[in-house]
């Protein structure tokens, strides 16, 4: 009469009794793989400890403290110098990339002799080679790992290993890849802003320009260029802060012809690059279009007004201050108006006086220097 | 033809919906076990691959808030305050909410940060209890701190809706004035916001861990132990498979149900716009996040919320069964009241897998579960009482359920092993694999009895307060 299609008791018992045994094995197997982990990094730590120091004595004795090093190891003596590192704690592979990852810390924190001498002692215990392996590497983070390491030690990579993986589908690897491109590249290095089609992150522009910014090899081209033509938003956002962290004057009317893009993040950032480098001719401008944008360009105009100090604004700014409806626009109107303005003139008092509380509080939280926002 | 009686057919009954559904969710746990060792192992390789040192030095590190509200917390406030002030991030604000502490809170920071009372153009956004005051310090040094004085909203929600107000950046981090932050806390948690390729980060959290046996030096943990008492004890290994196995695993599927209230970033304009965090729940964190998900599918915002492994955030976990008993009565329902507000995005294909899996899975192995064990005991009782019961076959079902249940638990201690062999000393690390062959027995019942507690005062409507725990002090501080 009533069939059910459930699971009997001794099926259930079945399925219960593979699963006690899949369970217990799979749980002893899992306290081995913890021993063995565990052990494994006992062991890795050992010879850490007892290698690093090594390491740092040899760099100490030989490299750092040598008699040359405040002008230039000569290249012969370096190689006799590498030969003090051809010991046997320092033969097997995992002593290598101890060996590599101390030397890169090194590099990481002195320039000058002391850093060229380190990259000097890198290539004489063809350690750079090693790199090279890695970079030939089926496993996309063994070819990051490389490529960060020879951009550390400036290693140059022929352009027909490096151009490839600038187009990786490792997004990391490719990342890691456009940096050292631009680090070590002996042609254009900024050749691929010209044909990169992914976005740029946000973290690829931190690691961009710090290399970039750091980098004392080679010239600044016009950023110009790529604000004008790229069709890539974020290289154009990114090329906006290097224009302002140049102040690359030149790049200005580029930045200028921004003001029309239809993105609107393209145009805040325009707007802000513009106030940055205090352009103040576009103050008519901006406050020609000020009523047709958004709120993110509306905000960027009422701070570059207030960067730029430029008087004829004032009015402006104080209307904004008064009548606009979102906060935020009356505490950036206020902010700016105080930077054109001592606390001091007519119109702050004036309208201080006849403020209502929240416009009172908005000027007093502007004028106060404990405030940063 | 056979004839069955109801009484047999509902027990057959029974026997197999309990089977397939404690199978079901087996069969969840290990994915997740899966999925999480992916991406840990995915976080590992980035993590040994790039450095933060570039994130430090740069210009263009985006700004974040630092919201910690305060509620009565004299004790321990300064050192706190002090440990957020000392993180490794180079744009960042602090903001504290006393939420109308009755000692000495607010007093001990105007004395120790030379705090004074300023016109703070506070932009109430977010509908809270007034502020009285907002203050900052005159000591240049202590520029990052600002200072919120409100009336007692009666909930840390309201209290970090009015931190949120006054927010200067666009994400925002919310912590508990009393859990020590790893010193890169926030270097952390903005990477993979500024790695994510594609979609919008709404949110990221990361493990909190119990910091009851730890050594800490002026607010920095400096050692990390497994709690020597037992309560606490399971509760770290709780943590462990909750965070590190099963919001890993979720984050797999772009559908981690919950960022935790100890330790996560938010994007302030989703959070904004989503209404701020719900000062009447019990659940604020889970049900903030549950709401910036709808939000953003309601407005077509691709979202996506990302997890992290590693251990951020050290939290003083209940040594007391009251105590113990208090936090979980309130988590049971706050899930209870979420459940019953966003009800409607159950399998709701529009909520995608939000309302296809994370809520029906919230619904079904989260809310119910307590429920299903609760009647299955009772049931079981009786039929033992009436003698229908196998013993045999109730052995081995619950030896299948031990053994599974220690196995998922010690994997998740393997993954977090694997990734970061926390702990120094073997001892620890057997200390902790030995606590899940206890935790069947001890410590989930409590945790089923005080979900159903929980549901009871739920459905009885009993009144808000604000969830403090009596502190002991964390670990061992060296001063």
């Amino acid at each position: 009469m009533f069939k059910l299609s459930l699971p009997d008791g001794p099926f259930a018992i079945e399925i219960a009794s593979i699963l006690i045994g899949v369970a217990v094995f799979s749980t002893l197997l899992a306290y081995i793989s913890m021993l063995i982990y565990r052990l494994k990094g006992y062991v890795g730590q050992k010879r850490a400890d007892n290698t690093i120091p090594l390491v740092d004595n040899l760099l100490l004795e030989k490299v750092l403290l040598h008699p040359q090093i405040n002008t230039e190891i000569p290249k012969v003596e370096m190689v006799e110098l590498a030969k003090s590192f051809d010991i046997k704690e320092l033969n097997p592979g995992w002593a290598k990339h101890l060996l590599i990852a101390r030397l890169v810390n090194y590099r990481k924190n002195v320039r000058g002799n002391i850093g060229n001498a380190i990259r000097s002692l890198f290539i004489q215990l063809e350690l750079d080679s090693v790199c090279l392996k890695m970079l030939r590497s089926r496993k996309w983070y063994k070819k990051a790992k490389a490529l960060y390491i020879l951009v550390e030690m400036e290693i140059v990579i022929p352009d027909v290993t490096l151009l490839p993986l600038t187009n990786s589908h490792n997004h990391h690897l490719r990342s890691a890849a456009r940096l050292a491109y631009i680090k070590l590249s002996k042609n254009d290095p900024f050749k691929f802003f010209d044909v990169v089609t992914e976005p740029l992150l946000q973290w690829d522009q931190v690691e961009l320009f710090r290399v970039i910014t750091s980098s004392e090899n080679f010239s600044m081209p016009n950023f110009a260029r790529w604000i004008t033509y790229s069709s890539n938003k974020s290289v154009v956002s990114f090329c906006l802060k290097l224009v302002v962290h140049y102040m690359q004057l030149e790049a200005v009317p580029a930045v200028i012809r921004l003001l029309d893009n239809k993105d609107h993040f393209l145009r805040a950032n325009a707007i802000n690059a513009l106030g940055k480098m205090d352009v103040d001719e576009v103050a008519d401008q901006l406050l020609h279009m000020y009523h047709n944008q958004p709120i993110i360009c509306q905000t960027e105009i009422l701070k570059a007004l207030g960067r730029f100090r430029n008087q004829q604004a004032k009015e402006f700014l104080k209307r904004e201050f008064l009548h606009s409806n979102d906060f935020n626009l009356r505490k950036h109107a206020a902010r700016s108006l105080i930077n054109i303005l001592s606390k001091e003139d007519v119109l702050i008092k004036e309208l201080m006086n006849n403020a209502t509380k929240e416009s009172l509080m908005i000027l007093k939280h502007c004028m106060d220097p404990l405030i940063k926002f | 033809m056979e004839k069955v009686s109801i009484r047999e057919v509902f027990a057959q009954f029974f026997e197999g919906a309990v089977f397939a559904y404690g199978l079901t969710l087996l069969l969840i746990y290990a994915l997740l076990a899966f999925f999480s060792l992916i991406a840990v192992k995915r976080y590992k390789r980035l993590d040994d691959l790039q450095s933060l040192n570039d994130l430090v030095a740069s210009s263009l590190t985006p700004g974040i808030t630092v919201l910690a509200p305060a509620y009565n917390e004299g004790l321990t406030i300064i050192m706190n305050v002090r440990s957020l002030l000392t993180l490794n991030y180079p744009n960042y604000e602090v903001i504290i909410i006393n939420d109308g502490s009755e000692d000495t809170t607010l007093l001990q920071m105007e004395e120790e940060f030379d705090l004074l009372l300023i016109d703070y153009a506070y932009n109430e956004r977010i509908i809270t209890q007034p502020v009285k005051g907002v203050y900052k310090s005159k000591n240049p040094a202590y520029s990052k701190l600002t200072v919120i004085d409100k009336v007692n909203g009666k909930s840390k929600a309201d209290a970090v809706n009015a931190g949120i107000n006054a927010a200067n950046y666009a994400h925002f981090v919310c912590t508990d004035v009393d859990c020590v932050l790893h010193k890169d806390t926030l270097l952390e948690l903005i990477k993979p916001v500024l790695q994510e390729e594609k979609k919008r980060v709404i949110a990221v959290g990361a493990t909190l861990r119990l910091g009851n046996s730890c050594d800490f030096d002026h607010g920095v943990m400096i050692r990390m132990r497994p709690p020597r008492q037992l309560l606490a004890r399971f509760q770290e290994v709780e943590y462990i498979r909750a965070f590190v196995m099963g919001k890993m695993g979720w984050s797999v599927l772009n559908s981690v149900p919950n960022v935790s209230g100890g330790l996560g970033l938010f994007d302030k304009e989703v959070a904004v716009s989503a209404g701020g965090y719900d000062h009447q729940s019990f659940g604020e964190d889970m049900e903030l996040m549950i709401r910036m998900c709808r939000f953003s599918l309601d407005n077509g915002i691709d979202y996506v919320i990302h997890y992290l492994p590693k251990t951020l955030c050290w939290t003083e976990g209940p040594a007391t069964i009251k105590v113990f008993m208090r936090q979980r009565t309130r988590w049971a329902r706050g899930l209870a009241q979420l459940m019953y507000t966003h009800f409607s995005m159950v399998l709701r294909p529009k909520y995608k897998t939000m309302g296809m899996v994370v809520m029906p899975y919230n619904f079904l192995f989260e809310l119910c579960a307590p429920l299903i064990e609760f009647i299955g005991i009772l049931i079981y009782l009786f039929m033992a009482l009436t003698g229908v019961v196998n013993w045999p076959y109730a052995v081995i079902l619950l030896i299948f359920v031990y053994t599974y249940a220690v196995m998922i638990t010690t994997f998740a201690i393997l993954t977090d092993q694997l990734a970061f062999r926390y702990y120094k000393t073997w001892k620890e690390v057997l200390l902790l694999c030995t606590t899940p062959l206890m935790e069947f027995f001890i410590y989930h019942p409590l945790t089923v009895i005080f979900s159903i507690k929980g549901y009871l005062q739920f459905l009885g409507g009993k009144k808000q307060s604000w969830g403090n725990m009596q502190r002991q002090g964390m670990g061992t501080k060296k001063i």
